[in-house]
């Protein structure tokens, strides 16, 4: 666990860092974020001590890193810069090995390392490990700065900006590795970029800076959804979402209160409600437990001669339903592939919570392009 | 003679010079290593030391080569000390530069990542920053030692040997050969060490960084490294070979020095021969070094044992009295004072006198009827003289003569021993100063100008030695008296003559000389 106690930075009279507080959870991958000049790298340099706090103390599972000599410290933390952090006058065993040499590695367990790490950043040992740099491509060479990284199998990893100077394609690859990574390695991981959508898409955490401060630290979900200013907001971009919609849930677009009946109700009373509130069709519930009995859809109504009698013997049980925590992409699956058109959204009691039909969902994902709010205003 | 000839007869002399020249070079710009490259290291740690350390370093850069190399004689003396600390000096600055220059342009980045990944600060410099920088090091280095092959014949000056000997005895005696046969090796071995040094350069310069294809960059490493091994072996076999040679040290040796101009090399090679054929004193030869201060510096210094002076050098340069024309006087004082003053034993003067004239073409002296400087006197302001330093700016030289005679040079160009003879010829300048017994005289035929005021000091040759010198080997005054007896200003200008016009060397004339007129006994 990674813990900084009322860090602050400054350069003079120039304020860099003021009083962060931030706990980093051990096996947690999180994004600092922020405009350039906000303070990320400098935070991120304090872990490693190539920057000193002017005040506070950043711990290291409680231990504080001011007490860990720092040449020991910095080889437990492996560290990934953008472009340059290769040695240009290495070639790709030497850069890999630089560290595990000094530390004494044997022989024989130095090279099955170099080879593990070859192949987990999925670069041919026979093809790359006596290449320079300068003869790789930009996305291998940031391979090898990973492998680099890991070459000591440290708990923490730092990541200044790692794959910032890539082109979009590689960037992509690489930001997937690097989650499939560290699904399985489990380490903690401090990722600074300037890329909202890489943050979103590779952290669990994202820390989110200006001048200095901690502006908001949070899951991408909560960020996303919640964000805590206008800056915030502005920041992460405010159709953001839109390109996360994993993380549109059901529960956040449903209608909350549907129209109901019970099966009691006569069938000219449904038809009625269905009138009065503009709907065609209506979900049919136990009164007092909202258990979700069935649907009843205007059309098939229509052609009763008795409707007086209660709609119960009418209730269609083949509907599907959605559970609150699922996301806009099932809904849209359900509406585009199965042609449902009403969808109840139930809770694991299949009691009714809300409801998503075609036209909702149509109203939902137009968001994205009209601004509702601001029409209202005017 | 020609050079081919030149090069044939002397070549063990040339191959011995060659071998002494590389091993000073090599030996100046190790040393200049060994302190640029920490010293390059240092200042780059330190960035306010860096603009002192280069400063310094560019003002001794800026310092002419004489200057510094007569600068350093009262501290170090003459001979390879002093000749390879100015060459250290003047190597310096390259290295020094380049080394702070490679280390301060590597990528900020690279470094913060060699921190960050933790290597400890001497880990950085070992494996990252001087790898990194060794190409640009080593171009310093390459140009330091392409300079110091250079100012290595500049050495010759202050005894130090190397080519520079043939260089400056060549010009001092107007031998083309001999400044080609020091000059050509010395420029081939720039080029050699030009084009070593560029292969080291390469070599140490990552194959990464280098262009081009890698696999054959790599089988053309393999042969450079095989021709770099090949040198290295060869440099190390020169310096076992010369440092057996050079402790041939007697039990006892007297060291002979002698000014750097035809007269003295025939004189310090006369008393050396002499010595040697009448006693069982060794002589170690220091011949050509430079000028009056050089000798009279290593004399006090105590590098040379004995040199011979002139008389009116000694008086006027060396104890700055005024000039005056009285022999006895001016020999009187300069016994009494050296002893006094220096420790120095003035021996017996000898007959020549080896005084100032003034000489011009005999066509020049027909057209205005020049017989003396009286003569001249009356049509000097039209003339244009070209004459030594040291006479240009002596009381007892030009400045003096102008007072003598009344005169005023119309323009004077100061010019270096033997090219005064070459611009009188060329007609670019009109007059000369000479000294008495140059064979040049003889060799132009040029018609000298009488002193007929008897202004010029005497400048009688007499041997001068340290006391300690005399003490050990009392036995030297008698002998060189008899040799001083015999040796007149004809018996000079003809000695002189067959070094300067008919390219023998001062040795073999000295010897010839010694068996020629019966003073050689053994």
């Amino acid at each position: 666990m990674l813990r900084f106690e009322h860090v602050a930075k400054s350069y003079k009279t120039k304020q860099i860092l003021r009083d962060i507080n931030l706990t980093i959870p051990k096996g947690q991958f999180v994004a600092i974020i922020g405009e350039s000049g906000c303070g990320k790298t400098t935070l991120l340099k304090m872990i490693n001590r190539l920057i000193k706090p002017t005040s506070g103390a950043i711990y290291i599972n409680g231990k504080n890193i001011q007490n860990i000599n720092e040449v020991a410290l910095r080889r437990k933390i492996g560290y990934v810069i953008q472009q340059t952090g290769l040695f240009p006058h290495m070639t790709v065993r030497q850069n890999i090995e630089i560290i595990p040499k000094l530390e004494k590695y044997k022989p024989a367990e130095l090279e099955e390392n170099t080879k593990k790490l070859m192949n987990m950043v999925g670069l041919d040992c026979d093809e790359f490990l006596d290449r320079y740099p300068t003869e790789l491509s930009g996305g291998q060479q940031q391979r090898v700065g990973v492998a680099r990284a890991f070459a000591t199998n440290p708990d923490i990893i730092l990541m200044d900006e790692p794959f910032s100077a890539l082109d979009p394609m590689t960037r992509t690859d690489l930001q997937d590795e690097l989650v499939q990574l560290q699904s399985k390695l489990k380490k903690t991981i401090v990722f600074v970029t300037h890329d909202m959508s890489e943050a979103i898409k590779v952290a669990d955490l994202i820390c989110i800076m200006r001048n200095g401060n901690v502006l908001q630290y949070d899951t991408p979900e909560n960020i996303l959804k919640n964000p805590a200013d206008d800056y915030v907001e502005n920041f992460v971009g405010k159709n953001r979402i839109w390109s996360s919609p994993e993380y549109i849930k059901v529960e956040d677009i449903m209608i909350e209160r549907p129209v109901t009946a019970t099966k009691e109700m006569s069938i000219l009373k449904c038809m009625d409600k269905m009138r009065q509130y503009k709907v065609d069709s209506l979900l049919i519930i136990e009164p007092d437990s909202r258990h979700l009995l069935g649907i009843v859809k205007a059309n098939q109504l229509r052609n009763i001669e008795d409707k007086t009698q209660p709609i119960r013997s009418y209730i269609s049980a083949d509907f599907a339903a959605l559970s609150p925590e699922q996301t806009i992409l099932d809904a849209i699956k359900l509406v585009t592939k199965e042609n449902h058109s009403t969808i109840p959204v139930v809770d694991s009691n299949f009691c009714l919570v809300g409801l998503i039909t075609k036209s909702s969902l149509v109203t939902t994902l137009s968001q994205q392009y009209f601004d509702y709010t601001e029409e209202a205003q005017e | 003679m020609n050079f081919w000839q030149y090069i044939t007869t002397n070549y063990t002399e040339i191959l011995a010079l060659l071998l002494e020249h590389i091993k000073l070079t090599a030996i100046s710009v190790g040393l200049a290593v060994l302190i640029g490259v920490p010293l390059g290291i240092f200042i780059s740690y330190m960035s306010k030391a860096s603009k002192i350390v280069l400063s310094i370093a560019n003002v001794i850069q800026a310092i002419p080569s004489m200057a510094l190399l007569g600068f350093m004689i009262p501290f170090l003396g003459i001979g390879a000390i002093p000749a390879v600390t100015a060459v250290v000096l003047y190597s310096l600055l390259p290295i020094i530069k380049n080394t702070y220059t490679g280390l301060e342009s590597i990528n900020p980045q690279t470094l913060e990542a060699a921190k960050g990944i933790g290597l400890t600060r001497f880990q950085i410099l070992t494996k990252v920053q001087i790898p990194l920088a060794l190409p640009v090091i080593m171009t310093g280095v390459r140009v330091a030692s392409v300079t110091a092959v250079g100012l290595m014949t500049m050495a010759a000056f202050i005894g130090a040997g190397g080519l520079g000997n043939l260089v400056f005895s060549g010009i001092r005696t107007v031998n083309n050969n001999q400044i080609l046969a020091g000059a050509i090796p010395a420029c081939l071995l720039a080029l050699f060490v030009d084009f070593l040094l560029g292969m080291v350069e390469k070599l140490v310069t990552p194959i990464s960084l280098q262009k081009g294809n890698s696999a054959r960059k790599k089988k053309k490493r393999l042969i450079q490294k095989i021709t770099l091994g090949v040198t290295a072996v060869a440099i190390i076999v020169i310096f076992v070979i010369t440092s057996i040679g050079g402790s041939a040290a007697g039990a006892r040796t007297i060291t002979i020095g002698s000014k750097d101009y035809t007269d003295q090399l025939v004189l310090g090679n006369l008393v050396s021969e002499m010595i040697e054929d009448r006693t069982d004193i060794q002589v170690n030869r220091k011949m050509n070094l430079g000028g009056t201060q050089v000798c009279f510096n290593a004399l006090q210094s105590g590098d040379i044992d004995m040199y011979v002076e002139y008389s009116g050098t000694a008086y006027s340069d060396i104890l700055q009295h005024p000039p005056i024309n009285d022999v006895d006087e001016v020999y009187n004082t300069v016994k009494t004072e050296f002893k006094e003053k220096y420790n120095i034993e003035v021996l017996s003067q000898m007959q020549c006198n080896n005084t100032y004239i003034l000489a011009v073409k005999p066509e020049t002296a027909e057209k205005y009827g020049l017989k003396n400087i009286s003569d001249f006197a009356k049509v000097a302001s039209s003339f244009k003289s070209g004459t030594t330093f040291e006479f240009t700016n002596r009381e007892s030289g030009l400045i003096g003569l102008e007072q003598a005679y009344n005169f005023k040079m119309g323009e004077n160009i100061p010019l270096d021993g033997a090219p005064r003879y070459t611009a009188l010829m060329n007609d670019e300048v009109d007059v000369i100063d000479a000294f008495a017994t140059d064979g040049l005289l003889k060799k132009f035929e040029l018609s000298v100008l009488e002193d007929d005021k008897g202004f010029f000091t005497p400048y009688y040759a007499m041997p001068i030695m340290s006391e300690e010198a005399l003490e050990a080997f009392p036995e030297i005054a008698p002998i060189l008296e008899e040799l001083g007896n015999v040796l007149t200003n004809d018996v000079m200008s003809d000695l002189n003559y067959r070094v300067d016009v008919l390219q023998q060397s001062p040795e073999q004339v000295a010897k010839d000389f010694l068996a020629e007129s019966g003073l050689k006994q053994s």
